[in-house]
């Protein structure tokens, strides 16, 4: 099975916009896996200073697949993961 | 809606960050401009107007500062009354959680409607069900009669497409008392003889029309000064300010923000299991026909109000984890000032009550403590050192789930009497309280100890916290099984 890694930054700035709520989100497409036929693992790292401090201005910054997403959204990150798988 | 960003969400935290930034920086005559920093531009984004959006900012800023709100009524800026506010001192006054009126959708009380999923069927139970003739069917629909409706949800529970629909106020759906009434004009009010201060009201609303005062302001200029401000931090802290946010880190984030010493509010808690289990073994069933533990100040009240003068005797005299933590830290220098840190509302009111001295100087939320870092720009990098002696027992972390003081309190009862039996009764959520306390009243409780707690999930739901309360219930077993003690009676062998 192919493996999709999502960083979320952690640090404060981006907890405080929303990166928890990020986090959980993402995980909780596994639980639609069957309906968006993923066959690939969505794997959630929670990483401190993945903004290498610019977060102020990024925040909350995510990466999935090594794509930077800055300001993101719940809706957003989850638009761009099943996107990525849907390319392979 | 818990454990989702929402807008809300969005402008509430910028709110506690801005004005601890002008806290921080002593530019208090910014404080003007701040809704012009969160609603940015000239096109509004959620309601009718940017100049209605600014001005609930507007309001909400006042009460992050500890203000009272304005009338819509009359002219005055944000600052009136601002040099008030610009003090180490408690200002604000009651109440403490507060409807912004004009922010109010005024969205309708309680009623079923029938949605376009109603098919019009051939069976059409839901007139059948109805006891009072409100539903009939109009042009092969339903239509539900509102003057004859008792609101029983008879019909929505039967119809087979679920095309009853049930439409409750979000703020009066979350509140377990009761408290939400209407004014004049149809918006939501605050029957504040009800309120216990739980705060769930707030997080409900989807409007951001209600919010509860804060000392942010207060505490960071008394953290500025010379006095001298411990933290103590209730149990429900683990896990609330992300996954690298271990307690040791906490602990490094508090003292860099100028705190002098962070303690475990669950210290506490360890006395307060030992005094209840006392109370419960001298006192039941011989005094009292039960004892109710009073660790979470909303369920306090309540049970008080619904038990009646009589048996409000039985809701426990011991002290608050709150309130012992805070004894103790006094008790070893009186000059020092307290600050609580917690999940919820209520212990605001708490620590200001006139009849229980509370040493308890300024109370926070996790959600407040968060926009502060973000202000300062504290990371959760560092480590403190984390002193074993003064570490807290896993019975006393638990403190904060649901179910975990009476867990507790048995704990130390099995210590001193194990062959006791304690029956255990437990709610969580007001309205569910309030189910289990009108068993109690009823005699159907006699022997037993029960526990209430105004949020669902315990304090881990409180209406301050940043974690989605099943995980955040999760972390906090986690820390609680980290403990090398199981009550304080482990500890003062060790």
């Amino acid at each position: 099975m192919k493996r999709l890694d999502v960083n979320v930054c952690v640090c404060t700035q981006c907890v405080m916009n929303g990166a928890l709520e990020i986090a959980e989100s993402v995980k909780s497409l596994q639980k639609l896996k069957n309906q968006l036929r993923f066959d690939t693992s969505v794997r959630v790292n929670a990483t401190e200073k993945l903004c290498d401090g610019t977060c102020k201005d990024a925040s909350p910054l995510v990466v999935v697949g090594g794509e930077p997403i800055e300001k993101a959204t719940s809706d957003a990150v989850m638009a761009k993961i099943i996107s990525k798988i849907a390319k392979g | 809606m818990r454990g989702i960003y929402t807008p809300v969400v969005q402008i509430r935290r910028q709110i506690f960050k801005k004005v601890a930034q002008i806290a921080f920086s002593g530019e208090f005559d910014r404080v003007d401009q701040l809704p012009y920093e969160i609603i940015k531009g000239e096109v509004a984004s959620y309601r009718e107007s940017v100049f209605k959006e600014r001005a609930i900012v507007a309001e909400r800023i006042r009460l992050a500062c500890g203000l009272n709100l304005r009338s819509a009524g009359e002219h005055a800026p944000i600052s009136k009354d601002f040099g008030k506010a610009i003090t180490t001192e408690r200002v604000f006054e009651l109440p403490l959680v507060n409807v912004i009126p004009f922010a109010c959708n005024s969205c309708e009380t309680t009623c079923y409607e029938v949605s376009d999923n109603c098919q019009g069927c051939l069976a059409h139970p839901c007139s059948s069900v109805c006891p009072v003739k409100a539903v009939s069917i109009v042009n092969g629909k339903s239509v539900i009669d509102k003057e004859k409706c008792l609101k029983c949800g008879r019909c929505a529970d039967t119809c087979p497409y679920h095309a009853i629909i049930k439409r409750e106020r979000p703020c009066a759906a979350a509140c377990g008392v009761g408290a939400i009434e209407s004014d004049e004009l149809g918006r939501a009010k605050i029957n504040y003889d009800k309120c216990v201060s739980c705060g769930q009201c707030l997080v409900a609303c989807p409007f951001a029309a209600i919010a509860d005062k804060s000392q942010i302001l207060q505490l960071i200029l008394a953290l500025k000064s010379d006095k001298k401000v411990i933290a103590e931090v209730a149990p429900a802290f683990v896990g609330q300010f992300g996954p690298l946010a271990t307690p040791a880190k906490v602990k490094a984030a508090l003292l860099a923000l100028g705190f002098a010493d962070v303690r475990e509010v669950a210290v506490g808690a360890d006395d307060v299991s030992v005094s209840e289990a006392e109370e419960f073994l001298e006192r039941v069933p011989e005094e009292l026909p039960f004892l109710a533990t009073s660790c979470c100040p909303s369920w306090s009240v309540f049970a008080k109000s619904i038990l009646g003068e009589e048996l409000s005797k039985c809701v426990s005299m011991s002290l608050t984890p709150m309130v012992a933590t805070a004894r103790k830290i006094k008790e070893e220098d009186p000059n020092v000032r307290v600050c609580f840190i917690g999940p919820c509302a209520s212990k605001k009111l708490e620590a200001f009550r006139r009849t229980v001295r509370s040493d308890v100087d300024y109370v926070i939320t996790y959600e407040e403590l968060m926009g502060i870092l973000a202000a300062k720009d504290i990371d959760f990098t560092e480590e403190a050192e984390m002193n074993p002696d003064e570490a807290a027992s896993s019975t006393g972390r638990n403190y904060a789930v649901s179910g975990g003081v009476a867990a507790a309190v048995v704990s130390c009862i099995k210590r001193t009497h194990p062959d006791k039996t304690v029956l255990i009764d437990r709610a969580e959520g007001l309205a569910n309280c309030k189910k289990m306390l009108m068993l109690a009243k009823a005699g159907k409780r006699n022997g037993y100890l029960i526990e209430g707690m105004a949020c669902t999930g315990g304090c881990v739901g409180g209406a301050g916290t940043i974690q989605a309360p099943v995980k955040s219930a999760a972390l906090v077993k986690k820390f609680a099984e980290e403990s090398p003690y199981e009550n304080r009676f482990d500890k003062e062998q060790k």
